[in-house]
């Protein structure tokens, strides 16, 4: 590779690798410091302020140190949110990477037959709004002309209806599912591609051997599919801490505080009125940094590098 | 705003001329709804100034705002951009629009956000603007203490209304019941009558989803019809023990699951209108309290399976009940003064034709009450809200209604916003037996102190 000046005195040298990839990674990291570092950085600046509506409206913002975390620690609804954030993140987490490594297996067994349309309908909630999602599965649970319950009943499960997303014992586990029926679709994807990357040859070789179907998806598949199974976890527990939309549409964090999650309380703490920004910013730096011990947990105990 | 601009508002002859005619013409108005028009006016006179568009933030409701846009449109020939969200969403959406440095010409407001709206500096007063001080003087009780803040006007109405209760008078009658409650007692009795005899599982359905005024307005309405208050004038709480908005909460909360278990339990996620829908689907046998114009969902043929057989009842004992008006105001984002003031009284007064337009076509088209004294005493609201439900009655308990801010004077503090979602989650929370009735109370009283750090 050469690179030519434009002063007349022209000349060629050949460019290291090492800038070379610099060079063509440049305009990528000019994007990504524009779009995300820069938010970043802004949201931890305000974080340390006070900042209000009028604040912002004039661009002047007090120093105030680390009075919005202080407060938000005294906040007992800061805490409820995050046991809830835990709670939600570690059951849609476990369930996705659970279903979603069977169904893969499933999809992938060469033996059943998967036609598009079953391909299509498994891909089909990814595509659906979050928004609309939630809204449709509020419908599903309502309690007194839901599809949940009339399903329920005609099949004699149950004999009254259930208040699923109004019960505080019900309602943040009611939440899960149609964030797991979301999400699922991603993680199936990815477990898929990873399953089409093993080699054919290790399974015959194993069957030669004797192993059985179980030894060879715990001593073949499953290893296999560490990495792609950390990324899967590193992603959905990202997402997963800043579930916001089926919030939003079915419970709004009620009954009472049932379903105040952390990005619930983020959004309430900056956009309602007194419109807090600082401690907001603050709010939303303490999740960002949870979900990267969470991402480094991840990486430390469960991602290895595969070699064949 | 900054003086120069209102420095453009230089009072000519013709504007006195205009404004004197109008002030004349006020004291004319009588029922009918030709004497809600003024012609002449500050209101049908342009502006000196320029604009290429205007714009309003509002919450949604049918399509009033797009027939009102363009209206304007018409009379001035100047477009109006409109950004409309859900009535829980508008104070977000408003706050990120002036936050982020947008032009916003008029909004609007519920009356638990304006002191906070104002206090941000969202606000502009109206009251040196040309013909404000007519509007002022037509304003209804319950306007004046909205609109009012410090001793200026900050805004113009949007509409009125007044809590009260609804039946289902097929279901009253099917049970046998002559004539609805007269006292809190014989609503029990009506309703665990109407759970045991199968009419009806869940006999009452309450307004009590989360939100500014649909759960915390049931209950201070509750606790003035009982007497009580929340705050008293000096701004001390009254949630102690023995209080009457505590025993209220106990007497609420005891209808639910873990009580009498008369209490529909989707009472905890319906609004306003949804709750009007909900009722209508024939399920329940009483409804309420809450804003009076549910009844022309509940009432409607095309949105209820009950409608006609939906009836209008006030409270028990002397029929105390509680009333609200929400406003529009002029923003100090607007971009022009002149014309910002000329959009709001397309929203929230007169239209260039003289006639309050919004609000009589809301009184006719949504039984919503008015801001201003002439429209409430118009045919408009007589004849207008006679399809869905018994006027005379509605307008009898229109008169025993005090404003909600008499019941919670924290209304008019920056810091009740903050409190109300306190009190969404502690009632809430409450009413579903997580805590009891006295540990809510007592957790609202320590919240009082948290809510006011967060201003």
């Amino acid at each position: 590779m050469s690179v030519a000046r434009h002063d007349g005195r022209w000349f060629r040298r050949e460019i290291s690798a090492g800038g070379f990839a610099f060079f063509m990674n440049l305009p990528t990291m000019l994007c990504l410091a524009l779009v995300l570092a820069y938010p970043v950085i802004y949201a931890g600046y305000l974080s340390v302020h006070r900042v209000g509506l009028a604040q912002l409206r004039r661009g002047e913002f007090p120093f105030n140190g680390f009075d919005n975390f202080e407060r938000l620690f005294e906040d007992r609804l800061f805490w409820v949110a995050l046991k809830n954030t835990f709670i939600f993140t570690f059951i849609t987490v476990g369930a996705e990477v659970i279903l979603a490594v069977l169904i893969a297996l499933l999809i992938n067994q060469s033996s059943i037959w998967t036609s598009r349309v079953t391909r299509f309908l498994i891909l089909l909630p990814y595509a659906i709004p979050p928004i609309a999602n939630g809204l449709i599965w509020s419908f599903i649970y309502s309690f007194q002309f839901g599809f949940l319950n009339r399903i329920l009943f005609s099949a004699g499960v149950i004999t009254e209806p259930i208040n699923w997303a109004g019960n505080p014992e019900t309602a943040l586990y009611a939440v899960t599912v149609p964030y797991i029926w979301r999400t699922l679709p991603f993680a199936i994807l990815l477990v898929h591609a990873a399953l089409q990357g093993i080699p054919r040859e290790l399974y015959e070789q194993a069957a030669v051997d004797g192993a059985t179907a179980w030894q060879r998806f715990w001593r073949i598949t499953l290893p296999l599919l560490r990495p792609i199974i950390a990324v899967i976890l590193i992603l959905r527990t990202s997402f997963a801490f800043a579930v916001f939309e089926e919030i939003l549409a079915i419970t709004q964090g009620g009954p009472g505080d049932a379903t105040w999650v952390a990005a619930w309380y983020s959004y309430k703490v900056t956009f309602s009125p007194p419109n807090n920004f600082g401690m907001g910013s603050a709010s939303a730096y303490v999740l960002a940094l949870l979900i990267g011990a969470m991402a480094l947990i991840y990486v430390r105990f469960v991602y290895r590098r595969v070699t064949l | 705003m900054t003086q120069d601009v209102i420095g453009k508002w230089e009072l000519s002859r013709r504007r006195v001329l205009g404004g004197a005619a109008a002030a004349a013409g006020l004291g004319s108005f009588g029922s009918g709804p030709a004497a809600l028009a003024q012609t002449a006016g500050p209101w049908s006179q342009a502006p000196r100034s320029k604009v290429d568009r205007l714009n309003f933030v509002v919450w949604t409701y049918g399509d009033i705002y797009s027939r009102i846009a363009k209206q304007f449109e018409t009379d001035w020939g100047v477009k109006v951009d409109t950004t409309i969200s859900s009535f829980n969403d508008h104070p977000t959406k408003l706050t990120t629009m002036f936050a982020a440095g947008e032009k916003i010409d008029v909004s609007q407001s519920s009356p638990f956000s304006f002191p906070n709206f104002i206090e941000q500096g969202l606000v502009e007063p109206i009251d040196d603007l040309p013909g404000a001080a007519e509007y002022i003087k037509d304003f209804s009780n319950f306007t004046k203490q909205v609109a009012t803040y410090k001793g200026k006007t900050m805004g113009l109405p949007y509409f009125a209304a007044v809590w009260v209760w609804n039946y289902y008078g097929e279901m009253l009658e099917k049970l046998k019941i002559d004539k609805p409650f007269a006292t809190y007692e014989e609503f029990i009795e009506h309703c665990l009558k109407a759970k045991k005899d199968g009419v009806s599982r869940y006999p009452v359905l309450w307004v009590a989803g989360v939100g500014l005024e649909q759960l915390p307005g049931t209950w201070y309405q509750m606790t003035w019809n009982r007497g009580g208050v929340f705050f008293d004038k000096q701004g001390n709480h009254m949630l102690g023990d023995g209080s009457i908005a505590r025993e209220t909460l106990k007497f609420w909360a005891n209808t639910f699951e873990k009580g009498l278990d008369i209490s529909d339990p989707e009472s905890l996620k319906v609004q306003f209108t949804t709750s009007a829908k909900a009722f209508g689907a024939g399920k329940n046998l009483y409804r309420g309290p809450n804003h009076h114009y549910g009844l022309n969902v509940a009432n409607d043929p095309a949105q209820s399976p009950i409608a006609g057989k939906v009836k209008v009842h006030g409270s028990p004992g002397d029929g105390k009940t509680i009333g609200v008006t929400h406003v529009y105001f002029l923003s100090s984002a607007t971009r022009d003064k002149e014309w910002g003031w000329k959009l709001l009284q397309y929203l929230g007064g007169r239209t260039k034709d003289g006639n309050y337009t919004q609000a009589v076509g809301l009184a006719k088209d949504a039984m919503l009450g008015s801001g201003y004294n002439s429209v409430m005493n118009s045919d408009a609201v007589k004849q207008g809200w006679a399809p869905w439900g018994d006027v005379p009655a509605i307008l009898k308990m229109w008169d025993q209604a005090a404003y909600i801010g008499e019941v919670c004077s924290s209304v008019y503090q920056p810091w009740h916003f903050p409190w109300t979602d306190q009190v969404n989650i502690e009632v809430q929370k409450t009413l579903t037996g997580q805590i009891t009735a006295d540990q809510c109370c007592d957790n609202l009283i320590k919240g009082i102190a948290d809510a006011k750090r967060k201003i």
